[in-house]
């Protein structure tokens, strides 16, 4: 962005930092920039932004096609929402059949162990009813507390391998004793290798120790062979053994086929939902293509258009809103193509006309010129009034003359006659054929000329003509507006480029002038005196011919600091040009040297000493303006001053006035109008004062 | 393109029906059950193991004494391998005395649990004596054999107080363990143990003859192990003077195995101590063939074993198609016919795997009905039959080749009727005949060696009675007795003792009960190495048809169906030839696996399998 040299494509002149051709100094300061502008508002070490840059590197290109394609947004967002759809229904399904499963389990269940609890007590009560009769067959072990002794080990074996006799798989029978496991001296026993005191929880035991009622709740029930662990339902009851003491009967039930049948479930909707997700992600992918495919083609169409193609045209088939759009877009085409058609008939009429204008005046010039120059030469035997008509005659043919010969020009490369012949030639010379040229009128006004940077010879292939042309403007207009202070011709070379820059002290430019005095017939303060006489097409002839040449022509200027016209050739006649060998805004500048427009000091005391003045020298430090970073401060290259293939001109605002402009195409239409070339509007304007040449020629 | 278009949009409509039939055949065949087709085997599923765990739990804190007797009890009927817990209600100096391996008494319901009464005043306050009471049913000895018993069983059991915790201990119990009928049906499985008749081989092969000795371990405590160490120990003392074992005496697993388990080809490795390590190949196979054949009584998947020295190198491996072929097993023979007579008199036979009922005459003279019989025995390699004659009078031995002739008898009785004559003969292993003589004023049991030459008479010092019916096992180192006395038939196992160069001539010694609840047992054969299948009366109840194991021990597993009238029965040591009956009734019948009886021959009689 700032403006010394443009390099780069106008559409991307914000993304790189320019520098001067051949200096090295301000990668830091670019490293800095490129960081800054690429990390953004990422705040935190350099370290953690190194990672961030790492991370989001591989991301880009995928976050670059997010951006750029609605299919792909359209379909993941399908997905997305399909997904969420899929897994809300499963979890609402998943619920529905495992409650069901495990409601109808449960019921069974119930039953099951309330007729084993039912078994228990009959078969406890028969033991203890057969004690009596049949006691340990004929042994004398009836004693008072015979009851007591009554052997319960066998019959509580038994009684658990009848119970659980009746379902092999589908349960299996614990007791345990009532209080904690060693209560009683009984001991716990399981059918089906189920581990029992682990298998039945802690609080179920209390509950069924507290009441009398049977109880339920889920555990896990554990084996105590190497069979894995299942969930499982539990209940347990409270019974009396044939002795009348408690003991605790439970029932375990694996729920191994509920299980099953709900991963069944689950596996079918994984499945099903899979199917679902896909195949709506297909379905979306499908139908947004429909529309998003004569879409593209409308943008590539238009695209097209832009580029200039004005006679590419939608394909239309159909008569839905698809084709609705492409009729229209069509329509709208067509009309473009016939108004910009019209306009460019228009255009080329008008340079023809003015073409044949100049032309056509040209003979009667000749003999109006014939006759002036005798009117001219006898103006001795005139009186004095006529005698200053004729003088005043011969110097508007002068005037008339030249301004004829600049329309020719300027119709010619408007028409695009113009022709380069380049050929290697060395600026040195020509710098001082112009400068031995405008010695006289150096003299006059009292203005030294001073050239720098000749020691090398400055060789570049180029039209000597056209350059000599260019230069001569360039100096006659420095010592113009010089105001009797010297003027500076600095040569440099570097890199693929060569550089005239033409520095004067005079009274400089306002702000906006710079982009403006390239404009056809553009007239700076008419009030000011004019010595000699200027067309107003010189430096727009200038600018021409360094677009001729691939180069390019800039202006610098500050009010009351002088100004500065810059002269970039590349050193080949077919060699882009990347930057310039001296920068647009000399070193000398007020801004350069701290001060502003008032003479105030605008820039630290180690600045004003570190940055000496110093009129000459070759070698240029860093702008200073770069210090200031991306600031409002830093001149900025106004791109719509530039030519449309961008290697013509780049014109320089003034910096410090603070009107800078956004770097898109949309500029002022007064800067556009430099561009485009409406000289009827300025040749409308200066036509009429015809002596108000300012930089003329 | 536009063309490849057309010609789609020509083909769409048929194509587009075909791609709808064939969705629609698809779909419907996904919809509903498959009807047809998927062929393929059935990998079996093991058995879920129901049976009921007693998870021993160590004394509680200030355990009252009755609690500290039921939970010992208790831990006796637990799976506990070593009886740990159970020591835990002992005192230290019990618990170090205590063998609970050394016996296990069997109670018909159980032990209860009694205080002893003790004059007043004579126990202090810290020790209680409790009486354990019951019913003996059975005892299993320190070598696990299973002893049939009676009687009523009073144990004490002293427990004292600990000066220094206050906890109630035992300090004093009987020795081994106690439990009642169904816990100890539930904790302990019969294993038969094989080894070597030393008086017997295969006449024709020279193999030794296989023998089983059942006996009891705790199927849920590393039955593999205790089964492996229980046949290196050797045989009971009962088999132990007619049977030999090739594994050298001081063979033991080595230190430290434990948990025996087949990999997953079944095959089981059985590393031993440095006593076999100078042990031939031929001496080897046979130690395999036990160990092979008595694994296989356990799990009967096993395939192979292989017997590993000290050093873990390989003496020797043996498959179970070598292990068949190394000994002679008798439930690993299948006999090929029945034989029976049929209503001619003549001897016939019927493939004994077949279904068929169409009985050929045998070759031979007995096959031509020249004499008519009363009974027949055939000898096990189906050469030599022998028959009693109708009036049980004679013994006449005959080959079955075509060309044979009819004998003289071999044997005759001088009984008054009948049913005082001989019994119906029968053949070991050896090829030795076995018959008795039941005359009441001279009974007598012979045996012809070889099925021939002179009867020589066989003692038998303890008989209680007088020898109703005889069946030798194959082997020929048991013999099944039925002894009458004071009109009850009882079931005898005894022990055949050869003659040993002693000149006492051979004996039938050690008679002990196969089937202490049955009486007047009316008929009876082997079924198996250690079991038979009798027909008998229950006390108190009716004639029935019963496996009985010869250690007297009760069988698990379904009788056979049952059937009336039953005057002799043949079964096949062979579990899957079908058991065969002479009914009154119905001739003779069979007993297919998974079936009812059928009816083989109206008017046969005497049906046997080859022994």
């Amino acid at each position: 962005m700032s403006g010394d040299s443009a390099a780069t494509a106008p559409g991307r002149s914000g993304a790189r930092p320019q520098r001067p051709v051949g200096r090295a100094a301000g990668s830091r300061w670019g490293r800095l920039f490129e960081g800054g502008l690429l990390q953004g508002g990422v705040q935190g070490s350099p370290v953690l932004r190194l990672v961030m840059r790492w991370v989001r590197r591989p991301l880009l290109p995928v976050m670059r096609l997010w951006r750029r394609n609605i299919q792909l947004r359209v379909v993941a967002t399908t997905l997305l929402m399909s997904l969420g759809v899929v897994l809300l229904l499963g979890f609402v399904v998943i619920g529905q059949v495992r409650n069901g499963l495990l409601d109808a389990k449960v019921n069974a269940s119930q039953s099951q162990a309330t007729g084993g609890f039912a078994v228990a007590r009959q078969k406890a009560d028969e033991a203890a009813g057969g004690t009596g009769t049949a006691p340990v067959s004929g042994d004398d072990t009836e004693t008072t507390d015979g009851r007591q002794s009554q052997n319960v080990i066998q019959w509580m074996s038994d009684l658990v391998e009848s119970l659980s006799s009746g379902g092999a798989g589908a349960f299996d029978v614990v007791t345990l004793p009532v209080g904690d496991d060693s209560g009683g001296g009984r001991s716990p026993r399981g059918s089906g290798n189920v581990n029992p005191s682990s298998s039945v929880p802690a609080d179920l035991r209390d509950r069924v120790n507290s009441s009398t009622t049977a109880a339920q709740s889920y555990t896990r029930i554990v084996y105590s062979n190497a069979k894995e662990s299942q969930p499982g339902l539990v209940i347990g009851k409270q019974v009396n053994d044939p002795n009348g003491h408690p003991y605790e009967l439970y029932y375990l039930f694996p729920l191994t086929q509920e299980e099953k049948s709900l991963s069944l479930v689950k596996g079918t909707l994984a499945t099903a939902g899979l199917f679902v997700v896909v195949l709506l992600g297909a379905i979306a992918w499908l139908v947004v293509r429909q529309v998003v495919t004569p879409v593209r083609m409308a943008a590539g169409v238009a695209e097209r258009l832009s580029a200039g193609r004005l006679q590419e045209r939608m394909k239309v088939t159909g008569e839905d809103d698809i084709a609705r759009l492409g009729e229209a877009f069509n329509k709208m085409a067509q009309n473009l193509q016939v108004k910009i058609q019209q306009m460019e008939d228009l255009s080329r009429m008008q340079r023809r006309f003015v073409s044949d204008v100049s032309h056509e005046l040209r003979t009667p010039l000749t003999t109006v010129r014939m006759a002036a120059d005798v009117i001219h030469e006898a103006r001795e035997d005139f009186d004095p009034v006529t005698s200053r008509s004729a003088e005043l005659l011969a110097d508007q043919l002068d005037r008339f003359e030249s301004l004829l010969a600049d329309l020719l020009e300027i119709s010619r490369f408007d028409a695009g006659a113009a022709a380069l012949e380049a050929e290697p030639i060395d600026l040195r010379e020509v710098v001082r054929r112009v400068v031995g040229g405008a010695e006289p009128l150096a003299e006059r006004k009292g203005t030294r000329i001073r050239v720098t940077g000749d020691q090398q010879p400055v060789v570049a292939e180029a039209d000597a003509r056209r350059v000599e042309r260019v230069l001569r403007n360039l100096v006659v207009n420095a010592v113009e507006h010089g105001e009797g202070r010297d003027v500076v011709v600095r040569l440099a070379a570097a890199g693929g480029a060569v550089a005239v820059a033409v520095r004067d002290y005079g009274v400089g430019l306002k702000p906006g002038e710079a982009t403006r005095v390239f404009s056809r017939f553009w007239r700076a303060d008419p009030a000011r005196a004019r010595t000699t006489g200027g067309t107003g097409l010189g430096l727009s002839i200038a600018l021409e011919d360094a677009r001729l040449h691939g180069g390019w022509l800039q202006a610098w200027g500050e009010p009351g600091g002088g100004s500065q016209f810059r002269l970039t050739l590349p050193r080949t006649a077919d060699e882009p040009l990347r930057g310039s060998p001296i920068p647009l805004e000399p070193k000398d500048s007020r801004r350069n040297r701290g001060l502003d427009d008032a003479g105030l000091a605008r820039g630290s005391q180690e600045k004003r000493a570190t940055v000496p003045v110093q009129p000459g020298g070759g070698q240029v430090p860093p702008l200073p303006a770069r210090a200031s970073g991306l600031a409002a401060a830093t001149p900025a290259v106004d791109p719509s001053a530039l030519p449309g293939n961008g290697n013509g001109a780049r014109v320089v605002p003034r910096p410090a006035a603070g009107a800078r402009r956004p770097g898109d195409r949309s500029g002022p239409p007064q800067a556009a109008d430099t561009d485009t070339g409406r000289p009827d509007r300025a040749g409308s304007e200066d036509a009429t004062e015809p002596g108000e040449a300012f930089r003329g020629r | 393109m536009g063309d490849d278009r057309g010609r789609g949009a020509r083909h769409l409509p048929g194509r587009a029906v075909a791609y709808a039939v064939c969705g629609a055949v698809l779909l419907s065949g996904c919809a509903s059950m498959p009807d047809r087709g998927d062929l393929r085997d059935v990998e079996s599923t093991p058995r879920q193991d129901t049976g009921v765990r007693v998870f021993a739990m160590p004394p509680a804190e200030d355990a009252e004494p009755s609690e500290i007797m039921q939970g010992f009890l208790e831990a006796l009927t637990s799976d506990d391998p070593e009886y740990d817990t159970a020591r835990k209600y002992l005192t230290a100096d019990a618990a170090r005395t205590w063998r609970p391996e050394r016996s296990a008494t069997v109670l018909a319901n159980g032990p209860s649990v009694v205080p002893d009464h003790q004059p007043a005043g004579q126990e202090a306050a810290d020790t209680l004596t409790y009486v354990l009471a019951g019913t003996r049913v059975a005892t299993v000895d320190a070598q696990q054999a299973y002893a049939p018993a009676d009687g009523s069983y009073r144990n004490r059991v002293h427990l004292a107080k600990d000066a220094k915790s206050g906890q109630w201990r035992i300090d004093a119990l009987p020795q081994g363990v106690v439990m009642g009928k169904s816990d100890f049906q539930r904790n302990y499985t019969s294993v038969g143990k094989y080894y070597f008749a030393s008086g017997t081989t295969v006449r024709t092969t020279g193999q030794p003859v296989a023998v089983a000795d059942p006996v009891f371990v705790r199927s849920k405590v590393d039955p593999m192990t205790q089964v492996v160490r229980s046949l290196l120990a050797g045989p009971t003392s009962w088999l132990e003077p007619v049977v030999r074992s090739s594994f050298p005496t001081g063979t033991a697993l080595r230190k430290g195995v434990s948990e025996l388990a087949p990999d997953d080809q079944n095959r089981l490795t059985v590393p031993l101590n440095a006593k076999v390590s100078r042990i031939g190949p031929a001496r080897c196979t046979e130690m395999a063939t036990q160990l092979l054949f008595t694994l296989r009584n356990l799990t009967p998947t096993l395939e192979s074993v292989e017997l590993q020295a000290p050093g873990g190198h390989r003496l020797c491996d043996l498959r179970e198609e070598a292990a068949e072929s190394a000994a002679w097993h008798a439930s690993a023979q299948h006999p090929e016919n029945l034989y029976f007579l049929d209503g001619k008199h003549r001897l016939v036979r019927l493939p004994a795997a077949g279904t068929g009922t169409g009985a050929v005459p045998v070759p031979g003279p007995l096959g031509r009905g020249e004499r008519s019989l009363r009974s027949v025995a055939v000898s096990r390699d189906e050469r030599t039959v022998a028959g009693i004659g109708a009036d049980a009078t004679n013994l006449y031995v005959s080959s079955l080749e075509p060309d044979g002739r009819l004998e003289d008898p071999v044997l005759s009785s001088q009984g008054v009727t009948p049913d005082d004559r001989l019994t119906t003969p029968s053949w070991d292993a050896g090829g030795d005949l076995w018959v008795a003589d039941r005359d009441p004023r001279d009974p007598r049991l012979y045996v012809l060696e070889r099925g021939a030459g002179k009867p020589v008479r066989v003692t038998v010092p303890e008989l209680p009675g007088h020898i109703r019916d005889v069946r030798v096992a194959a082997d020929g180192a048991r013999i099944a007795l039925v002894v009458e006395k004071d009109g009850k038939q009882s079931l005898l196992i005894g022990r055949v003792a050869r003659d040993q160069g002693s000149g006492d001539g051979p004996a039938v010694v050690e008679l002990r009960s196969a089937a202490p609840d049955l009486e007047q047992i009316t008929a009876m054969s082997w079924a198996g190495d250690s079991r038979l299948v009798a027909v008998g009366l229950e006390q108190g109840g009716v004639h029935q048809m019963r496996y009985v194991q010869v250690d007297g021990s009760a069988l698990h597993g379904p009788a056979p169906a049952a059937l009336s009238g039953v005057l002799s029965i043949a079964a096949s040591e062979d579990e899957r030839a079908p058991l065969v009956a002479y009914s009154e009734d119905d001739g003779v019948v069979r007993l297919p696996s998974g079936a009812q009886w059928q009816k083989v021959d109206k008017d046969g009689t005497a049906p046997v399998y080859p022994g």
